[in-house]
């Protein structure tokens, strides 16, 4: 606190010459003095420049409204202009009661009754270009001082953007009391950035030095105008601090170019994941081709989308020409946010269920011919996407993110959205459930025995039907996870699920069918591969097909995928 | 006849009524266009699916007699589209929009001069060579690795469907000078004849019905071949043709070029016929139709799937004027009732017929029904 009332002693001192008996005044009796000094504007200018550094909330109310016109001059009893703001309802006549600018009492006259004065007549306390700038540099410099760290950072993002030289010491007497860690980067960064400007060939050196320490990612275009001019100049010296600052800027872009592609790469591998680990179960460990995962997803999505309509209004559908509403709980706020947490499960359910009527209905008459079940629940997948057609219609609809996945943290300029955070833990927690329930559980025990050798398990007692019915089930529902997920990060439309079909049945091939952590690291890889490819070429579409086509020759050399399930049968 | 044993001789029987069908398309059908009694759209949607029945031969080739499904015959199909569009593109000539001697999207895109790539398409025997060359090589290059590796069943269509996605989002990119997502259009001539006219579309009509009768006839002689033989051997137990010295890849990879060159021809004849090719015609849906109606008609004969491909077609047609909205749900139910109910196709019912006359009484087939005899298919 006594760093604080320094600061504010030094910058009075600094940019005012009024007499020290003025510190004692408060702002709203200054600006009172300063409205009613209607002839000499530089004098106007001095009283609201000792008003710096002063934290008191009046101060900006009270600027904005001389700025906007509301406060007005009544001539009082010695001829002198009086400040007032009008206040109270107008009567008859349109008057309103004029409350004294320092005091905030009614202005009253000499008989004692209160002036009264209708805003139409009376005369407004004017501004000019002048003393609109002191306003603004003023309540620039009283927002660097705000208690929340969050306004100081935007006051001082916002002044070090004007790059005012003028400004320069009060940015550095802020940097010696600052001591939020991320605000007074933000301080260094708006100083260095500053000095640039400056007439002053050592201000600008030691600008060009502190950038080359904090390198902030802001400063290329600015270091780049250094360098031309000092080359035009030919100074050496500042072409070489500048070169150098330059330098370290770029070399931090790369830095937080790298591991942005990193975590872009690792987010993209996990969205692969949670869209394949259901394609893993039903085609690695199954053997089944289910084309139709790609509508399960979709299932999922949609299941979250009726949930958060639930939540909210409610919604409206007309499938087959008929009229369904369904009312909703009109919930709002943090309970309506909370719809995600419910639709997780229920698109789980959802999609598990519309799996075990899949299963029982065409798959388990398939088991044997894999082509033939990739093309039957290929026609399920049409018929799905028709009925999503009919019921949801065919345009995208709408799903909301709750607020808690749609913020991001800043760490060292590299940007982690929550939502992508959000889907590595995602991935993270489904595999060890998957992992869990296939290692841990009786019933992981019979799907693994099941699919080793699945005759020798019906000879010792295993209901193997059942067994499918409840790992298709499961492969299902974990693709009406991977649905509720991805309505949260791209669009909900009937062929959602053809979106994500390709990559699926890609990252299931290269990590080797029946495997999970090849399932795991061939997502990973495809992803970090597809986000490193797209940073380089610049072209999301470029980098598939590359993609693509090294999946291909990939195979060439691990035909089997990265892991391979050991078998002896020679037609496996 | 050395290997007589072996190989049945072709019954004279088959070979009238594929000549008398033949003549019915070929000279028949094109004469009572000509007369007024069959209308000019009529003669125009035979066309299209007298090239569909060329690319379900195609997929057939593969899926019925090497047991290779692959999901990229649409990639070959419009390949060979693409070849023809732009043969079809430079005969626009300056009666383009923007009356330049180049197809208007490159207008568009701000080429000055034509890009080197497209000069020699003016000439129709160069866009022939290439509808050819382009297919065939990339199915020689995709099938070499493919097959070197070992890659078959089901991965092999994942391959498949793979590299027929990353070649509709290269064609959908507009810096790849192919029209972008709209692809080729606006046609007007072929050869010097105007390609709107009736006469033009008879014609074309009758020069794809003597390609499809001739790669039916072809195809014919090879699967009765000893090398059909192979080919289906190949099918049923590939080990052991492998073991018996027989290279097997160099089969499949022969094979897969053939069926990508069948492709190919049905997609460069199917363009001039629609008037418009883009990217959409080589998804995996396409891919996936085509083996829908190769299914239909019946797997592993080869009229079953020109009786597929038209039947379907014919149906889609109808449905999506009748039942728009329902048409998917009806290709839908018809993938899964064909692969549960009807494995033999529209061709195998009167012999699961004839079967079950025999069989009643008796207990019902195993799981998997033997896989229809071509010996049978004359019936």
């Amino acid at each position: 606190m006594k760093k604080a009332w320094l600061f504010c002693l030094l910058a009075t001192l600094l940019s005012s010459s009024l007499s020290s008996a003025q510190e004692a005044k408060s702002a709203r009796a200054i600006i009172a003095e300063a409205v009613v000094l209607t002839e000499d504007s530089d004098a106007q200018v001095k009283l609201i420049n000792s008003l710096t550094g002063m934290s008191d909330p009046d101060l900006e109310p009270l600027l904005d409204a001389w700025k906007g016109g509301s406060i007005y001059l009544v001539e009082g009893a010695d001829d002198k202009y009086i400040a007032v703001t009008l206040a109270g309802d107008p009567d008859a006549t349109k008057k309103e009661t004029a409350l004294r600018l320092d005091t905030k009492e009614p202005l009253k006259d000499a008989q004692g009754a209160v002036i009264r004065v209708s805003p139409a007549r009376a005369e407004i306390a004017e501004t000019d270009s002048s003393i609109r700038r002191a306003m603004k540099s003023l309540l620039d410099l009283s927002k660097l001082t705000a208690p929340e760290a969050k306004d100081r950072m935007l006051a001082i993002t916002q002044m070090g953007m004007e790059r005012d030289v003028a400004k320069l010491p009060i940015l550095e007497q802020r940097l010696q009391v600052e001591t939020d860690s991320s605000v007074k980067r933000a301080v260094q960064e708006a100083i260095a950035l500053t000095q640039l400007r400056s007439p002053d060939k050592a201000v600008r050196l030691a600008g060009c030095t502190a950038l080359a320490d904090i390198h902030p990612l802001s400063a290329k275009d600015s270091l780049e105008s250094v360098v031309k001019e000092a080359e035009k100049a030919g100074d050496k010296e500042l072409l070489a601090a500048a070169k150098k600052a330059l330098a370290a800027v770029e070399s931090h872009r790369t830095t937080v170019n790298f591991f942005g592609t990193l975590f872009r790469g690792l987010s993209l591998g996990s969205v692969l994941l949670v869209v394949a680990i259901g394609l893993a179960i039903t085609f690695g460990l199954m053997g089944v081709i289910n084309m139709a995962h790609g509508e399960l997803i979709a299932v999922g999505a949609y299941t979250t989308y009726v949930v958060q309509c639930l939540f909210a209004e409610g919604l409206a559908l007309s499938p087959f020409g008929m009229k369904v509403s369904l009312p909703g709980m009109h919930s709002t706020g943090w309970l309506y946010e909370m719809y995600f947490v419910i639709a997780l499960p229920m698109a789980f359910i959802m999609a598990a269920l519309v799996g075990l009527a899949l299963e029982r209905g065409v798959i388990r008459f398939l088991y044997r011919r894999p082509l033939e079940s990739l093309l039957a629940t290929w026609g399920v997948s049409l018929v799905l996407q028709q009925l999503f057609r009919l019921v949801f219609g065919s345009n995208n609809v709408q799903v909301n993110s709750p607020s808690w996945l749609s913020d991001n943290w800043t760490v060292n300029d590299i940007v982690f959205g929550w939502n992508r955070v959000f889907v590595i833990g995602f991935a993270v927690l489904i595999i060890f459930g998957t992992w869990a329930l296939l290692s841990k559980t009786p019933l992981g025990l019979l799907i693994r025995a099941v699919m080793q050798n699945r005759n020798m398990a019906a000879c010792l007692g295993v209901r193997t039907e059942r067994v499918n019915m409840m790992t298709f089930g499961f492969g299902s529902g974990l693709a009406g996870l991977a649905g509720a997920f991805l309505s949260q990060i791209g669009n909900v439309g009937p062929s959602l699920g053809q979106n994500y079909i390709v990559d699926a049945f890609m990252t299931v091939v290269v990590g080797g069918v029946g495997s999970l952590v090849g399932t795991v690291a061939s997502a990973i890889g495809i992803g970090v591969v597809d986000q490193s490819l797209q940073q380089i070429l610049g072209n999301p579409v470029l980098g598939k097909i590359l993609v693509l086509g090294a999946i291909i020759l990939f195979l060439q050399w691990r035909p089997a995928g990265l892991f391979v399930t050991k078998t002896r049968s020679l037609e496996s | 006849m050395t290997h007589s044993l072996l190989v049945r001789p072709i019954a004279k029987r088959e070979w009238t009524i594929t000549a008398v069908v033949a003549f019915f398309f070929i000279v028949v059908l094109p004469l009572l266009n000509l007369g007024g009694l069959v209308s000019d759209f009529t003669i125009n949607l035979w066309g299209k699916y007298l090239c569909y029945a060329l690319l379900a031969i195609s997929v057939d080739l593969l899926w019925g007699y090497t047991g290779l499904l692959s999901l990229g015959q649409a990639l070959f199909f419009s390949l060979g589209g693409y070849m023809m569009g732009m043969y079809l593109m430079r005969m626009i000539g300056t009666l383009g929009q923007y009356k330049k001697d180049m197809p208007d999207f490159l207008v568009f895109l701000g080429w000055e001069r034509l890009p080197t790539f497209w000069t020699p398409f003016s000439s129709f025997s160069f866009a022939m060579i290439m509808m050819l060359v382009i297919p065939g090589v990339v199915a020689y290059i995709f099938g070499w690795l493919a097959f070197r590796s070992r890659v078959k069943g089901v991965y092999f269509s994942i391959l498949t469907q793979a590299l027929t996605y990353g070649a509709s989002l290269m064609f959908f990119r507009n810096d790849m000078l192919m029209g972008g997502n709209n692809g080729f259009t606006d046609f007007r001539f072929i050869l010097g004849f105007d390609i709107r006219s009736p006469g033009t579309k008879r014609g074309l009509f009758i020069v794809t019905a003597v390609v499809l009768t001739a790669v039916y006839v072809g195809l014919r002689c090879l699967t009765r071949s000893r090398f059909g033989l192979v080919q289906q051997a190949v099918r049923d137990s590939e080990n052991r043709v492998l073991f018996s010295g027989y290279s097997s890849p160099n089969f499949k990879l022969f094979i897969f070029v053939l069926s990508a060159l069948i492709g190919s021809i049905g997609g460069a004849l199917y363009v001039p016929q629609v008037g418009i090719i883009n990217p959409s015609e080589m998804t995996t849906e396409k891919s996936l139709e085509a083996v829908v109606w190769t299914a239909v008609g019946g797997r592993g004969t080869l009229i079953g799937p020109i009786v597929g491909a038209i039947s379907v077609n014919a149906l889609k047609s109808w449905a999506t004027r009748a039942y728009p909205d329902l048409w998917l749900i009806i290709l839908g139910g018809m993938f899964i009732i064909v692969v549960l109910f009807l494995p033999k196709g529209i061709v195998g019912v009167p012999g699961m017929i004839r079967d079950w006359l025999k069989k009643r009484g008796r207990q019902t087939e195993p799981d998997l029904p033997p896989l229809q005899k071509p010996e049978e298919e004359a019936a």
